[in-house]
């Protein structure tokens, strides 16, 4: 088996077993590579090498929504309208969620993920509703897959949780490529096209609110919201992280968040904290008990529970 | 310069050469493991094309095996240290032959953990991202950018120290100390510094109580050090199985001459004979024509036959050898085999150490070719090393060998037992905790010691792994251990023993229950699976194509002087047995 060496030059037989083990060994990595050719979503040189969004230039970041805007007509056959909404001076968001009120129908999980073209299938949800006991905050006795007949079950409130909007967000501490940030106005947002897909922010959170696309995401083309925004809810890629962004597509523009806006039993409350006149300023200076969820981890949540006393 | 580049790559094409050179059992060996590569770069491009979806993580479960088998990893990278630390702090001379093994043992560890964090991404098409001064690196405040840093780091070290100190080897050049000396002490610290980082990477996590604790750090070290030279100590046992030329019993049968040995040619020597010495050992010049003439009476020239035995292991004698011409090769007897610890060529000395200790010879030499050999009585040797320039040489030379001894194997294992000790007793101090305060943050821990709202996928696991390194521990107390069947056995039961306790045991439990109280379980996939083994015959493939290379070196067997010699020629035994199989 020894290959020949230079020295004595080849002769006939041992150059046949040299080929044959050569072809076999090619052969034998060609048909290893075959997956390959499944896969119809190979990286072009001009993604590949995209810019970090903090260091584009406002025409690069034109013609980069002008390839999204093309990427997503082509695979959907509907234009959308992309654009890059930058936080408003004098603006902080806080979410105020009233206990009391929420009847645990999951209304705000769907609009959730209608509004930020998750995927359906596999389905992302940004949007985790907990059933819990009367009388206890132990979120880890809390019921994930409730589903009775009639909501909300007596002796039971519900709990919604999502991405919490830390000022001290763990998760972007852990981020080795600064892939996630927060941003001026208190929203952690993602850039889709820098994540290298680690997932160590997703072990990090202590909200479970990250959620991973483990494979391509899949959106009907009749389902998709073609209102979009670069840090929001523009379609993802496999293999990338997104979150919760408060709806940025809509509220930097002055509107309510979708779970908000579909809420039958108004529980949620939105605004800028930094308005003394707004709804959450109000709730905050008001509400007498409000819970940040695992305060003690100092992670300073700007989503407050509360309960009507 | 240009000139040394050239060598340096007609080193480097004979190493790749040595690579294609074995028996049938390392074409079987290497076939297999390759096709287990194959295997796993198929399951891989599978990954690519559809995602992680092919894995058995979640969103719930979001890391899984890959990453509980890089953190074992990263610790038997790091254990390599322990053969470094007795013999460059403690001027351990029965390790010292074996730090090569345990380096390259680190560089095939560490080109394993790059390998798994690599397959764990979501898009490793991005991995530019990563790279400090073109991507934008979170450094310091991301332990992961600390593990890029640190894992890089080792493996460029490492890759360093071994490269250099083959090469010398190679040229029968001394090392400068300079240049690897302040490396291998780097190499220590960074050796402990790459598991605490990794050990940081989890215990960062304040979201997950868990992790969250300082005794995973320490835990890791002292499970590591267990489980890294246990994996050494069975790895060499296999290098000195494989590199035996024939058993023992045989060995009158391979060196017909050494049976009944022929009159040796003997004449004393003249100053001629020493003026062809030096030619040979420059060095040599040193020594004075007035000590010259002043040893020269006691010395004699022998002229000895192909296959002729100069001198035999165990016996007691009080001369040194030079070889002026011919080659003679150093064998020695190693349960119950023969293996090349050195090979002599002109101007190279053997027969040293039982001259200038008087101790028995540790091995039996024999003339591979027709040489010629200055012998030189004990007093002669020492007034020739009263010159410093001799002096050094000798005394460099002494160490160019390649010995695997059973005392360097008990010394590896009194470090497993002690870590070993260690590391038991740090998991009984968590477990303590854990469970003694019954907090509620205590909830992973009991999914896995005792399982949790009906799931226990973890349990049997778990309860395996303490109990075969409770084994262990208690096998390495007991002097049957040092037996090495025994020895093999403890080491297999540490090893698999903290493979689940870092990999199922930690990485896994940190994500159940969620951190919303959600159980979801976690089992690797076939193809996830298939990929892990791909990656594990990879880093085997390295390990063994390293030794390949190595072996000879640091025998003595491939090295500057023989360039030209077709590689399978300098491997006389090796290319009989696989000549024989063809």
């Amino acid at each position: 088996m020894s290959t020949p060496t230079p020295a004595n030059g080849m002769d006939r037989r041992s150059f046949l077993r040299t080929s044959a083990v050569l072809t076999t060994g090619l052969a034998a990595l060609a048909a290893s590579l075959k997956p390959l050719m499944e896969m119809n979503d190979f990286p072009t040189a001009e993604r590949f090498m995209q810019k970090y969004y903090k260091e584009m230039t406002p025409a690069d970041m034109d013609k980069v929504l002008k390839r999204i805007t093309n990427e997503v007509e082509k695979q959907y056959g509907l234009r959308p309208h992309v654009r890059d909404y930058k936080p408003m001076d004098g603006v902080q968001y806080v979410y105020c969620l009233n206990l009391t009120r929420c009847i645990g129908c999951r209304k705000c999980v769907h609009a959730c993920v209608a509004e930020n073209n998750q995927s359906r299938n596999p389905e992302i949800q940004y949007i985790r509703v907990l059933k819990m006991e009367d009388g206890s905050l132990d979120i880890e006795k809390a019921e994930h897959d409730y589903d009775p007949e009639q909501v909300p079950e007596k002796g039971f409130f519900y709990m919604p949780v999502q991405c919490q909007q830390c000022k001290n967000p763990p998760c972007v501490k852990v981020c080795p490529v600064h892939a996630t940030w927060q941003e001026t106005d208190g929203i952690t947002v993602v850039d889709y096209d820098w994540c290298i897909g680690c997932r160590y922010c997703e072990a990090a959170c202590p909200y479970w609110a990250r959620r991973f696309n483990w494979t391509k995401p899949e959106i009907p083309k009749e389902r998709l919201n073609p209102e979009m925004s670069y840090l929001g809810n523009r379609p993802r890629r496999q293999g990338v992280m997104e979150k919760c962004h408060f709806c940025i597509q809509r509220t930097r523009q002055g509107k309510y968040p979708a779970c908000l806006e579909v809420c039958p039993a108004g529980a949620r409350k939105f605004g800028n904290i930094l308005d003394p006149n707004s709804e959450v300023s109000y709730i905050l200076n008001h509400k007498r008990v409000f819970i940040q969820l695992k305060e003690e981890m100092g992670t300073s949540p700007r989503f407050f529970y509360y309960f009507d006393v | 310069m240009i000139q040394a580049i050239k060598n340096y790559f007609t080193f480097l094409q004979r190493c790749g050469r040595l690579v294609f050179i074995g028996d049938w059992r390392y074409f079987t060996w290497t076939g297999t493991l390759a096709v287990f590569c194959l295997l796993g770069l198929n399951a891989y491009c599978k990954q690519f094309a559809h995602g992680l979806i092919t894995t058995g993580m979640s969103d719930q479960v979001s890391w899984g095996v890959y990453i509980a088998n890089f953190t074992f990893l990263v610790g038997v990278a790091a254990a390599a240290v322990m053969m470094v630390i007795p013999v460059y702090i403690y001027d351990n001379e029965e390790l010292h032959d074996l730090v090569i093994f345990g380096e390259l043992l680190a560089v095939a560890a560490i080109i394993m953990c790059l390998l798994f964090v690599t397959v764990d991404l979501g898009r490793p098409d991005r991995f530019w991202h990563l790279i400090p001064g073109l991507g934008q690196f979170n450094f310091p405040a991301s332990m992961l950018s600390w593990d890029v840093i640190v894992l890089n780091g080792y493996l460029l070290l490492n890759v360093h120290i071994c490269g250099y100190l083959i090469y010398c080897r190679y040229q029968k050049k001394l090392p400068a100390k300079w240049f690897y000396y302040p490396f291998v002490f780097i190499a220590i610290v960074w050796a402990i510094s790459i598991h605490t980082v990794t050990a940081f990477l989890y215990v960062g996590l304040g979201g997950r109580p868990f992790w969250n604790s300082s005794i995973v750090g320490p835990r890791f070290l002292a499970s590591a050090f267990s489980a890294g030279p246990a994996l050494i100590i069975l790895a060499i046992q296999v290098v000195r199985r494989v590199t035996a030329t024939v058993p023992s019993g045989d060995a009158k049968q391979r060196f017909a001459g050494a049976a009944n040995p022929k009159t040796v040619a003997s004449r004393p020597a003249t100053l001629d004979d020493l003026e062809l010495l030096a030619r040979f050992l420059p060095e040599f010049d040193s020594v004075s024509k007035d000590v010259r003439r002043e040893i020269l009476p006691g010395l004699a020239v022998l002229d000895v036959p192909a296959g002729d035995t100069f001198l035999r292991q165990g016996e007691t004698d009080p001369h040194a050898f030079f070889v002026l011409k011919g080659q003679v090769v150093v064998e020695r007897e190693e349960s119950g085999r023969y293996r090349i610890t050195r090979s002599a060529r002109p101007g190279e000395q053997f027969g040293e150490v039982s001259a200038l200790a008087g101790t028995p010879r540790m091995a039996t030499a024999i003339a591979e070719e027709a040489t010629q050999v200055l012998r030189v009585p004990s007093d002669a040797l020492r007034k020739m090393m009263k010159s410093p320039r001799m002096n050094k040489i000798v005394h460099a030379r002494m160490a160019e060998r390649l010995m695997i001894t059973d005392r360097a194997l008990m010394i590896l294992r009194n470090i497993v037992q002690v870590s070993m000790l260690i590391n038991v007793f740090l998991l009984v101090n968590e477990v303590f905790k854990e469970f003694y305060s019954g907090n509620l943050h205590s909830i992973s821990a009991k999914y896995l010691f005792v399982g949790l709202h009906g799931h226990h996928a973890l349990v049997p696991w778990i309860w395996s792994a303490i109990l075969l390194n409770l084994t262990a521990m208690v096998l390495l107390i007991l002097p049957v251990s040092r037996s090495l069947k025994w020895l093999n056995l403890t080491c297999v039961l540490c090893i698999v023993g903290i493979w689940i306790e870092k990999g199922m045991g930690l990485v896994i439990p940190g994500f159940i229950p969620t951190p919303l109280g959600q159980m979801v379980e976690y089992s690797p996939s076939l193809n996830e699976t298939l990929i892990c083994l791909g990656i594990w015959a990879f880093g085997l493939l390295c390990y063994t194509l390293f030794l390949r290379m190595a072996v000879p070196i640091l025998q003595g067997r491939l090295s500057k002087a023989n360039e030209g010699q077709p590689e399978d020629e300098v491997l006389p035994v090796l290319a009989a047995n696989s000549s024989a199989q063809n």
